[in-house]
């Protein structure tokens, strides 16, 4: 029941005073709309508007037995006179049409020209143009307004509340008129969107002041046939398309996981790990290689961002990621063959460390020739001089290099490259590519720090790794990164009899990876954390360390609390100190004419041939990061040379995969395959590599596959209509009878399928 | 571990129903539970040959307009009360002329539960060669939404706008009481579990009951999306146990839940019927509890039932 | 051929299963039954017998009765129930489903007042509760004619011009529960009478579906289907007389059976019973040298207009009398035949044996005196009979 403000009387006239003028009477409205759209409030609630004015209303919906979706009409009619029609609008004075789709002769059926229609539709007023320069015709994204404001569900949204705001407008009617029918009819919430649409819709009206002769409504001439019900045995197919009931479609399209976003490397972790689960290693080998110069490395030391992001994470711990790149790089035989390419160019790359060798392996992958100029006596940089060799076992680092070498790429070692010769190689080669490192060691300028005993860690892990060191006495390192983590246990291994770590942070901050923190810990080395060195203390040689207590302030721009040293300190006692505190970069190699600008070389306003990568240009300080961007610099160099695109792709804006899209439930609970280790009784002495890394590929089965159809089926055995069919690329939806449910979507364990507005439909 | 592809992969293949038992077409709404079951019945169906009697409810109207065949089988619309009974005619005949064909009821709550339960206890009684379906919605869905004695105690319906103050049925239980060959309750989150129970219910003789939950988004006022989800939270919370009864005796428990109120608190809170009718998860939980007992009893299986 | 000392619950049982037997080459024989006065004889009967290809399945109620009779009847199979009064009542609603289906069931209605409060004697208010349904009504005066009639009544309602279920009716005890002579026709004639029955629509391999929504256009066409195919079925119940008297050597009675009606100034028109009563009145009047006649409507639906016209044609006073009420109208039969009288002749309206008063000649008398004396038409009377 609708309450109205007055009993209508047949002599109203004043009442109409909020009426435009151009109002004739009897008036009637036919809505076109689905179901679940609310067509029949629709007609009530401007039925209410109509009675408030003292006007005698008639409102009905016009009810068949069909759903949410389907078409469905209502009817309100307005007189000041009793009203005695008791049939359906055939000649609408109004016509609300609650869905562009529906737009179709019978929709039009009867609409005079000169009379008003109000379609809901994403498209501009200026489509409708044409087919509708009959009519004074407003246009309003309805169904975008009412979903923006949740009315209804995201399947089917109410859009009745909005339209009439809508309407009202349309007439010219204030838009006060409408608070007390929504209000009478618990419709008050509705308001605001109803208002934002008084003030959206889009009206235009006649070319000219047309009125001309009523168009249908005629009583149908001819009826179709029926056949007897002793006659229906047959088999009838079914001619209700269905798909135009829904607002939205789901399709099938790859999202990004955040292993893949986060890797700094560029590896498509997801595709290595579902070739891993499905094809072995060697399949996971050939899309790995495709950019990753050096698994069998970064299976061992990456840092591993991946499984920081890993969606998995929040569920039972991150996938296992990095000791699956070790795993495919242990087991796999496969390597790339570089191809063959009609533009051979020639590149100089100066640094064999992982990003030069990244460059190089990418710049040889695609067939052109590369060498590499490397000062030291060996190639691989920090792999080499900068890791223990109890995490990166020298045949390992060998076995990687030999791989990259194997692409045909010429190396020197044992050749520095100073200005002058960067001028050679400049003139002689189509491009160069530096990726030189690091250059630097940072220090603590804390007192005392000249005295001996007091080294750099870098330069100790280099000598540890040249032979063999034998140490004593009580060490402290300071740092919290992996150089400091590596510092103490090669320590610990070199004889040291006892190690401390000193970092001012806490543990949970420590950029070292979690587990070279517990296996450092259990291996014997004391954590310290949130001290801050203050002092070294000693006669020539160190003996000794003032720490400062420090606490955690307020959160830095890095998110990490701000370490604020304290006044209180302590003093230990050491005879050894390594500082491995990070490195900085000082490039001290362009020519005075060149300059260093967005990872390239210029000279004034030229840019040069000569491109940086790895750490001496984006200082990122991992060997992931050192490979990605020697990966994407020798892309970028090639393109530049070859004046094209360099093919990358930026994220599309909610394309990443949130752990809200991940259906968790559909995985069982299994905790993470964990890395064996080589339990030694005492690590002194011992270099041997301690993590055994996994037993099996099992862990690859705990990936979700993010954002990654793995066609397991789970669309299509949900789909409650059954239109979701095999394709050779995966899978296909009927269109045609598709309603827009989503439970494909939601149940979609990895979102590797998303629900889209279908918006803007065709006129025909 | 998980399986990949589901149901092994078999939907579509030549293993699978050709065609589909509830066509594209239909005029059911987008999500309904009752397609979802059709889709699954197809495939438990495969090559057999079926027969089926729909009495008055979403079923009836799904059917569409005369003369086209939205089912995909010979199938009778019967009056509301008499599926049982007209399928106990069909199945006769079959019987009488040795026919392969399985007959099948495919009816609502309210047909099963309320204005049917004499047909179907008659038809149980007398062991009829039939696989009688309920697809629960809760509700009489067909008119709008009342409430029927399957409408869980806390649902709002037109008929009981504050909320059901009584009870939901215990259906299997009743069913079992009969002692049929068979009884069980379906979830369709569980498609493994759904496939055996249908294709072993096809296949057995006798009075076969199937309780489904089936998500209504018209009536339970939740995202269409959601259906399969909120069957699955039933399934989680204990509020729907998935088990079956061979013989009215042997009760087996098919889905151990975790009866996390977690999971009881979403499966309200994503249903607007459950709104302002004053319904939480502490109201709830003494007779999941209460009949989890039962469950346990009967089925003999030791095992904790509550884990928070 | 025997004759058999049976009732007529007996009898129309007897001839369902002939019938049942009858369709052992085709889809066989399925009836859904359920006891009530005065009907359970028949269904007693009917479970007696072993009928080959046949099952006979106690149902719980008689709505679920017609319920397993649909289930039957739509897998193709002959079908058959009896029931009366409440039980048809209560069976009502799948009475509506089995003609919307047009399927050829055939039951026994031993009519019974309707109650509470309670009363188990006859009337003709249940049966007529189906009047409008679509069902084919046809009501005997005599054992031998409910048996004849069951038979006529599979061949009629399963000829695929007709294809609709069929009421055969009985007065509660008046005949149900008398016991008397029937010529009983061996299986091999009931064989020739009545082929297999073929239901064109019914549940087989292909993916149809029965009952289910159709728009207003199609309900309205198949209402006119069902309405022509039930006028055509009086012409055709004509051919199953003679189909009838060659096999079985005697002819079943008409639609209208007419006794001493043609040169009669005043008729008496009824149903069942009554109607025999009728002609005995009659025989008594004539003796007295009075110009009456008997009209026996047999066929109710479908109503046999013409033929009805026809009698009553130039007639000066027709005595209508019916075993049943419509309270707040007057008699059903009245109401429908009353029309095809000339406009000059009185028509009368008794309603007499209701609820199962023992309607003897003397009641009839009286009312043919009332009757002679009228000038017009009077308002419908019921009439007191214990």
């Amino acid at each position: 029941m609708i309450p109205i403000k007055s009993k209508p009387s047949t002599m109203i006239d004043s009442a109409r005073s909020d009426l435009p003028g151009d109002i004739s009477f009897p008036l009637e409205i036919r809505l076109h709309g689905r179901g679940g759209q609310g067509g029949v409030t629709c007609a009530k609630l401007i039925a209410a508007i109509y009675a408030q004015t003292g006007l005698n209303v008639q409102t009905f919906g016009d009810y068949g037995a069909e759903r949410s979706g389907a078409p469905v009409r209502a009817f309100t009619r307005v007189d000041r006179e009793p009203i005695k029609n008791r049939n359906k609008v055939y000649r609408p004075n109004h016509l609300l049409v609650l869905d562009a789709a529906l737009l179709g002769p019978q929709v039009l059926d009867g609409v005079a020209a000169g009379a008003v229609i109000l379609l809901n539709s994403a498209e501009r007023a200026e489509k409708y143009a044409e087919q509708f320069a009959a009519y004074r015709f407003g246009v309003i994204d309805a169904t975008g307004i009412a979903r923006v404001h949740g009315i209804g569900t995201s399947a089917v949204v109410i859009i009745n509340t909005t339209l009439v705001g809508a309407y009202a407008k349309l007439l010219g009617l204030p838009f006060e008129v409408l608070g007390e029918a929504y209000t009478k009819m618990g419709l008050a919430d509705d308001l605001a969107a109803a208002k934002e649409a008084y003030q959206k819709v889009s009206i235009q009206r006649p070319a000219s002041a047309l009125s001309g002769a009523v168009v249908g409504g005629e009583l149908p001439t001819s009826l179709p046939p029926i056949r007897p019900l002793t006659e229906h045995s047959e088999d009838i197919a079914t001619s209700l398309k269905t798909g135009n009931w829904s607002t939205q479609l789901p399709g099938y399209e790859d999202f990004v996981a955040p292993c893949n976003y986060a890797c700094p490397a560029g590896n498509d972790v997801v595709g290595f790990i579902q070739a891993l689960k499905i094809s072995g290693a060697d399949a996971a080998a050939q899309l790995l290689l495709r950019t990753q110069a050096l698994p069998s490395v970064c299976g061992r030391v990456c840092p591993a961002p991946c499984m920081r992001e890993c969606n998995r994470h929040l569920m039972d711990g991150a996938v296992n990621i990095r000791s699956l790149e070790r795993w495919i790089s242990d087991h796999a035989e496969t390597r790339l063959l570089a191809q063959k390419t009609d533009k051979v160019h020639s590149l100089a790359v100066v640094g064999g460390g992982p990003a030069g060798l990244s460059a190089a392996y990418q710049l040889a992958l695609q067939g052109h020739k590369v060498t590499i100029f490397e000062k030291n006596t060996k190639l691989g940089g920090v792999l080499r001089y900068g890791i223990p060799i109890y995490r990166l076992p020298d045949e390992v680092l060998e076995r990687d290099l030999e791989r990259i070498l194997a692409l045909g790429i010429l190396s020197q070692c044992d050749h520095p490259v100073d200005k002058t010769e960067l001028e050679r190689l400049h003139r002689e080669y189509d491009a160069v590519i530096i990726s030189k490192g690091f250059s630097d060691a940072m220090t603590l300028a804390a007192a005392g720090e000249t005295l001996d005993g007091i080294e750099q860690g870098l330069d100790f892990l280099a000598r540890s790794r040249e032979g063999e060191l034998k140490l004593s006495g009580d060490l402290v390192v300071i740092g919290g990164g992996n150089t400091a983590i590596d510092c103490a246990r090669s320590a610990l291994r070199s004889g040291a009899s006892s190690v401390k770590l000193v970092y001012r942070r806490s543990r949970a901050e420590m950029p070292a990876i979690a587990e070279e923190i517990e296996d450092a810990i259990r291996e014997g080395v004391q954590l310290l954390s949130l001290r801050q060195p203050v002092a070294f203390r000693g006669v020539g040689c160190v003996a000794g360390i003032v720490l400062a207590e420090v606490e955690l302030g307020e959160a830095d721009v890095d998110g990490r609390r701000r370490p604020l040293v304290t006044e209180r300190t302590t003093e230990i006692n050491c005879s050894r100190v390594l500082l491995a505190l990070g490195q900085e970069n000082e490039l001290g190699l362009l020519p005075e004419a060149w300059q260093m600008r967005e990872s390239r070389a210029w000279s004034a306003a030229e840019a040069l041939n000569i491109w940086f990568a790895g750490d001496c240009s984006t200082a990122d300080g991992t060997v992931a990061h050192a490979i990605g961007n020697g990966r994407l610099t020798a892309l970028a160099a090639l393109a530049s040379l070859d004046g094209t695109d360099n093919g990358t792709f930026p994220l599309r804006p909610g394309s990443l995969v949130a752990p809200a899209q991940v259906r968790f439930s559909y995985f069982p609970i299994l905790a993470p395959h964990q890395d064996r280790h080589k339990v030694l009784e005492n690590y002194r002495n011992s270099f041997e590599e301690v993590n055994l890394g996994l037993s099996s590929q099992e862990e690859a089965e705990r990936c979700f596959s993010c954002g990654r159809c793995t066609q397991c089926d789970t669309c299509l055995v949900y789909c409650p209509e059954g239109v979701i069919s095999r394709s050779d690329s995966g899978y296909r939806i009927d269109e045609e009878y598709c309603k827009g449910c989503g439970i494909c979507v939601a149940e979609c364990p990895r979102r590797a399928i998303d629900l889209n507005d279908k918006g803007l439909s065709d006129v025909s | 571990m998980i399986k990949e592809p589901a149901l092994n992969g078999m939907a579509y293949t030549e293993q699978d129903r050709r065609d589909p038992l509830l066509r594209p077409g239909n005029s059911n709404c987008g999500g309904c539970g009752m397609s979802n079951l059709m889709q699954m019945l197809r495939r438990a169906t495969g090559e057999r040959e079926l027969k089926m009697v729909v009495p008055a409810c979403c079923a009836a109207v799904t059917s569409g307009s005369f003369p086209e065949s939205v089912f995909g089988i010979p199938t009778i619309m019967s009056t509301f009360a008499s599926a049982a009974s007209v399928a106990t005619g069909v199945a006769a005949v079959a019987q009488l002329n040795a026919e392969r064909t399985r007959v099948i009821c495919l009816a609502g709550d309210g047909g099963t539960y309320d204005i049917g339960m004499g047909t179907l206890s008659a038809a149980a009684e007398r062991n009829e060669d039939i696989l009688y379906l309920c697809y629960d919605n809760e509700i009489y869905g067909n008119t709008g939404g009342q409430r029927s004695s399957a409408t869980p105690a806390g649902a709002a319906t037109t008929s009981t706008p504050r909320g059901k103050q009584e009870i939901k049925k215990d259906i299997i239980g009743i069913m079992a009481a009969h002692r049929i060959p068979y009884a069980a309750s379906i979830s369709l989150a569980h498609s493994d579990d759904t496939l055996r129970k249908l294709q072993f219910a096809l296949d057995a003789r006798g009075f076969r009951f199937l309780h489904v939950l089936s998500p209504c988004p018209t009536g339970w006022k939740s995202e269409p999306a959601m259906g399969i989800e909120l069957v699955r939270l039933a399934v989680r919370s204990g509020l729907f146990p998935v088990f079956e009864v061979f013989d009215g005796e042997r009760y087996v428990i098919n889905v151990e839940p975790e009866f996390s109120n977690e999971a009881l608190m979403m499966y309200l809170s994503l249903q607007r019927r459950f709104r302002n009718t004053g319904v939480t998860e502490e109201i709830l939980r003494p007779s999941i509890e209460r009949y989890w007992n039962y469950l346990r009893l009967m089925s003999g299986r030791i095992v904790p039932a509550k884990r928070n | 051929m025997s004759v058999e000392l049976i009732s007529a619950n007996h009898a129309a049982a007897l001839s369902a299963i002939l019938a049942a037997r009858a369709n052992r080459t085709a889809r066989g024989f399925c009836a859904g039954v359920y006891p009530i006065t005065p009907s359970t004889e028949c269904m007693e009967y009917l479970c007696s017998q072993e009928i080959e290809k046949g099952n006979v399945i106690r149902a719980d109620s008689e709505h679920n009765a017609m319920g397993i009779c649909i289930g039957a009847s739509a897998a193709g199979a002959r079908s058959f129930t009896t029931t009366c009064s409440n039980g048809l009542a209560y069976m009502v609603e799948n009475c509506v489903a089995a003609a919307g289906y047009r399927l050829p069931i055939v039951m026994s209605v031993a009519n019974r007042t309707l109650g509470p409060p309670w009363n188990i004697w006859a009337d003709h208010g249940d049966s007529l509760l189906l009047r409008d349904l679509g069902w084919l009504q046809l009501y005997s005066a005599d054992n031998q004619e409910v048996f004849d009639t069951v038979l006529c009544a599979f061949k009629l309602a399963e000829d695929p011009r007709v294809l609709m279920p069929a009421l055969c009716c009985m007065d509660g005890f008046i005949l149900s529960h008398t016991m008397s002579q029937v010529d009983v026709p061996s299986q091999e004639q009931v064989d020739r009478f009545l082929p297999p029955v073929d239901i064109p629509q019914r549940l087989d391999k292909t993916a149809h579906t029965l009952g289910q929504m159709e728009a207003p256009h199609a309900s309205v066409m198949h209402r006119i289907q069902h309405h022509q195919a039930m006028l055509g079925a009086e012409q055709l119940y004509a051919e199953i007389q003679d189909s009838f008297a060659e096999i079985f050597g005697r002819r079943p009675a008409d639609p209208l059976v007419t006794y001493r009606a043609e040169d009669a100034e005043t008729l008496i028109v009824s149903m069942g019973t009554l109607g025999v009563t009728a002609e005995r009145v009659v025989d008594q009047l004539r003796e007295q040298g009075q110009a009456v006649g008997a009209v026996r409507v047999r066929m109710f639906r479908p109503m046999p207009d013409t033929g009805l016209s026809k009698i009553f044609a130039g007639k000066q006073r027709i005595a209508v009398l019916d075993r049943d009420v419509s309270i707040g109208f007057g008699g059903v039969l009245w109401g429908e035949v009353r029309g095809f009288a000339d406009p000059a002749t009185i028509v009368q309206n008794y309603m007499v044996g209701v609820a199962g008063g023992d309607v003897r000649p003397e009641h009839m008398l009286n009312l043919l005196v009332d009757l002679q004396q009228r000038r017009e038409s009077g308002a419908p009377q019921i009439v007191e009979v214990a």
